[in-house]
């Protein structure tokens, strides 16, 4: 079990699904329902399972992404690291406010400073500046909202007068891919733009979370990668070798020893890629039908992940006799990306970005959703302690009814769930590769 | 005071620390009575920088005597910069009586045949240890000040540890050393780390070694403390046995790694080039090539957490040779290959 704080917090157990496009150009999942099928590799228990989902629309590449958004924006996101939250949906967010919502911001982090909440953070001077930009054209599907750049610029300590100001703080909410069904749900007044990703000091970011919240009504937890998004991660980078050299496999485990020991376990791409290889030719057809001739390609189970995995703790394991297991594993890099357990990701181009947003996106939503299905009205409260004394109603309510209306009854609440939950991401590096995503789900 | 002399007492402002800046200089012993009253050491370390070069100007202060203040910051500082370990090879018969004077006067006057224009500055530490400044300059240019090279020796011993070395300057000093020594080479002992006393601890074994014996250590007595309404609950027989086995993973543990404090390794790296082998996988197993992987580890102090690993059963003991080269050879840079027959067949190959 990963290690949880709070259920604000919480994200829940994995289940990955991947997808892999076709060359028609158009893909299509095919959607199997029913949980109990016996030829389904799904598994109603903890371990993970794949499966193929069916929607019979054909949704922009990402690979228009980049090419739609402007290179500039893009390249403020790339090659850093960023520090990943989810976000609940924003009441009243206008796209069109953006200049108000920087005076706004501006003011409360110099009201922040006055009282001295911000006094450790450095490198903002007095004269800082708050810039809201709409970044456009980072979207999956129609219904998803625009994404919005923040940046916080300031001079440098020491900087001379004419010195331009350099951002000291960068953050962005973004929504690729949502859910349509549950996009389409959301109240009225409600945007959501649940991933919100920011590097820079701490004090400056809890200051702008608490902007939001406030001003915005939302909530905002963070985002940890548990160790099996990790594993399929790592899978699934160690899968595109072919297309795209992943340069080395780099994986760092800490191990609960006094004091703690860290092992940094790097193997040579072309093995990694060999062994991954190994491990999916050894696996038998999958289940019968049609999918046979994609079982073998399109389709990663997780049994492969963690043969993957056992085969690299075990030639560990004959080398230094340390178990691996006893450890845990806090970080996964390759040249594709890397993703760290406390919800670091850091992206080195563009390509690979809108992979990466996705993925956690749509882990955001399964995070968001299962948050609003679960017991609903004590966490809500427990957010909005002083809901009583406003005049209207806290916003959530109308957030959390809505969703009640969907809800089935309660003895198909696991179905629904399960049916809402399984999403599918579709992710095109290059014109006519071969690619391969997971969607990492979690599901208690 | 020339510019470079300026420029050198501030490099070593900036790098000696305002806490050990009084007993530098008093040890350094350049000061008057007055002149180290005067120095306020309340005050910033820009203050004292400006109050210091103009005691310096006053004292008629040159490069040589500067150069002075900063072997003695280093050599009671000793934990700073990465230090790497060298070992002399083959010595020769008169190798064992070489004493402090003929070494210097060797040293010198062979470093000086191979670089003109070099400075060398030797000193002899307490605990028979060579301390060696030299500053670096070519046939067009003087010596450089800002990038010493230090290095420490062991007389009677074969070992060297250097620091702040290019690769060009290492086959000149190798040469030096290796002449004024009297041995017949030089090579790389694979070990490197942040603290000159923790690597020197490690390779010369100056830490509590533990045997093993025919007498193993006998379990802990059972806590007196626990009150009978436990005991009721614990099998006396199981708590026994757990604490046999636990007595004995503490032995090897400590056989291996040794007892007490241990000197502080931060990382050790693995360079691994062995075949896979795994009985459930049979492709990977057939494959000819080695599977080649590089695993480091780090940690504050490193043995420390490989020994509370074998003792607390995340390691496997007996302890894996891998890890017991560690400081039975006193290395931590390892290249595995496989060698020779049979299933364990790893053996760490100098890499030289």
């Amino acid at each position: 079990m990963e290690r949880h704080q709070n259920r604000e917090t919480r994200t829940p157990r994995n289940n990955v699904v991947v997808h892999r496009r076709r060359k028609s150009k158009s893909y299509r999942l095919s959607y199997r329902s029913g949980l109990g099928a016996a030829d389904s590799r799904l598994g109603w228990s903890p371990a993970l399972t794949a499966r193929r989902l069916n929607t019979s629309r054909k949704a922009a590449g990402i690979s228009n992404i980049a090419e739609r958004v402007d290179p500039g924006q893009l390249a403020l996101l790339v090659k850093t690291e960023w520090q990943l939250s989810y976000v609940t949906p924003l009441h009243q967010f206008r796209h069109t406010q953006l200049k108000s919502y920087a005076r706004q911001l501006s003011a409360f982090i110099a009201a922040g400073k006055q009282q001295g909440l911000a006094v450790e953070v450095e490198g903002l001077q007095t004269t800082f500046r708050v810039s809201f930009s709409l970044v456009q054209g980072m979207t999956q599907s129609d219904e998803d909202a625009e994404s919005v750049l923040v940046q916080i610029h300031s001079k440098r300590l020491f900087a001379r007068q004419d010195e331009p100001q350099k951002p000291v703080w960068s953050g962005w909410l973004t929504c690729i891919n949502g859910n349509p069904d549950y996009l389409r749900a959301l109240p009225k007044d409600f945007v959501c733009l649940p991933l919100f990703g920011c590097s820079g000091a701490d004090g400056l970011s809890a200051l702008v979370k608490s902007w939001f919240q406030q001003s915005f009504d939302c909530c905002f937890g963070l985002l940890e990668i548990s160790h099996t998004s990790l594993q399929w991660l790592m899978a699934l980078w160690t899968n595109c070798h072919a297309e795209s050299g992943i340069q080395h496999l780099k994986m760092i485990w800490t191990l609960p020893a006094a004091p703690p020991l860290q092992v940094t376990y790097t193997v040579d791409p072309e093995d990694a890629w060999e062994l991954w290889s190994s491990v999916r030719k050894g696996k038998g057809g999958g289940g019968g039908g049609e999918e046979e001739e994609e079982a073998g390609e399109n389709y990663i189970d997780i049994e492969e992940v963690t043969s993957f995995m056992q085969g690299l703790k075990s030639h560990f394991y004959r080398h230094f006799r340390l178990d691996l297991s006893a450890g845990s594993l806090n970080q996964v890099s390759t040249a594709l990306g890397s993703a760290k357990y406390s919800g670091r990701m850091k992206v080195p181009s563009t390509r690979e970005l809108c992979q990466m947003l996705s993925v956690f996106a749509l882990l955001i939503f399964v995070n968001v959703l299962f948050f609003f299905f679960s017991d609903l009205q004590q966490p809500i409260h427990d957010h909005h302690p002083d809901a009583a004394d406003r005049v209207r109603p806290p916003q959530n309510a109308h957030l959390i009814e809505r969703i009640q209306t969907l809800m089935p009854p309660e003895n198909t609440i696991a179905a629904f769930i399960w049916q809402k939950l399984l999403q599918l991401v579709l992710v095109f590096i290059r014109n006519e590769a071969k690619h391969y995503l997971s969607l990492i789900f979690n599901i208690k | 005071m020339d510019d470079s002399a300026k420029r050198l007492l501030q490099r070593l402002m900036r790098r000696i620390p305002t806490p050990t800046l009084r007993s530098a200089l008093e040890k350094w012993g350049r000061l008057t009575t007055e002149q180290q009253k005067s120095m306020d050491f309340t005050q910033s370390k820009w203050a004292l920088t400006e109050r210091l070069l103009g005691i310096c100007e006053e004292n008629e202060l040159a490069v040589k005597q500067l150069t002075d203040l900063e072997m003695i910051h280093v050599i009671d500082n000793p934990d700073q910069g990465m230090w790497y370990a060298f070992q002399l090879m083959d010595p020769e018969d008169d190798a064992k009586s070489v004493d402090l004077t003929q070494f210097k006067e060797q040293f010198k006057s062979h470093l000086r045949e191979l670089v003109r224009n070099v400075s060398i500055k030797m000193k002899k530490h307490t605990d028979e240890a060579v301390w060696i400044r030299i500053a670096w300059g070519d046939t067009f240019s003087r010596p450089n000040h800002l990038k010493p090279t230090y290095i420490v020796h062991y007389l009677q011993t074969p070992y060297v540890f250097v620091t702040s070395i290019t690769s060009k300057q290492k086959p000149l000093l190798s040469q030096a050393l290796v002449l004024s020594t009297r041995y017949q080479a030089i090579k790389d002992a694979n070990l490197s780390g942040r603290k000159l006393t923790a690597i020197r601890d490690l390779l010369m074994k100056k830490y509590q070694q533990v045997f093993p014996t025919k007498y193993p250590i006998p379990p802990p007595e059972n806590n007196q403390t626990i009150s009978t309404f436990v005991l009721l609950f614990i099998d006396q027989h199981i708590e026994k046995e757990q604490a046999e086995l636990a007595a004995n993973r503490l032995q090897m543990a400590c056989e291996a790694f040794g007892g007490g404090m241990l000197p502080q390794l931060q990382s050790a790296v693995y360079k691994l080039e062995t075949k896979f082998r795994d009985h459930s996988n049979k492709t990977m197993t057939e494959r000819e090539e080695p599977f080649r992987c590089v695993v480091k580890f780090t940690s504050t102090n490193l043995l420390e957490s490989f020994r509370h690993c074998a003792s607390s059963g995340i390691a496997s003991t007996p302890v894996t040779p891998l890890l017991s080269c560690i400081p039975l050879k006193g290395r931590n840079y390892f290249l595995i290959t496989d060698n020779g027959p049979g299933p364990s067949s790893q053996r760490g190959q100098p890499q030289v």
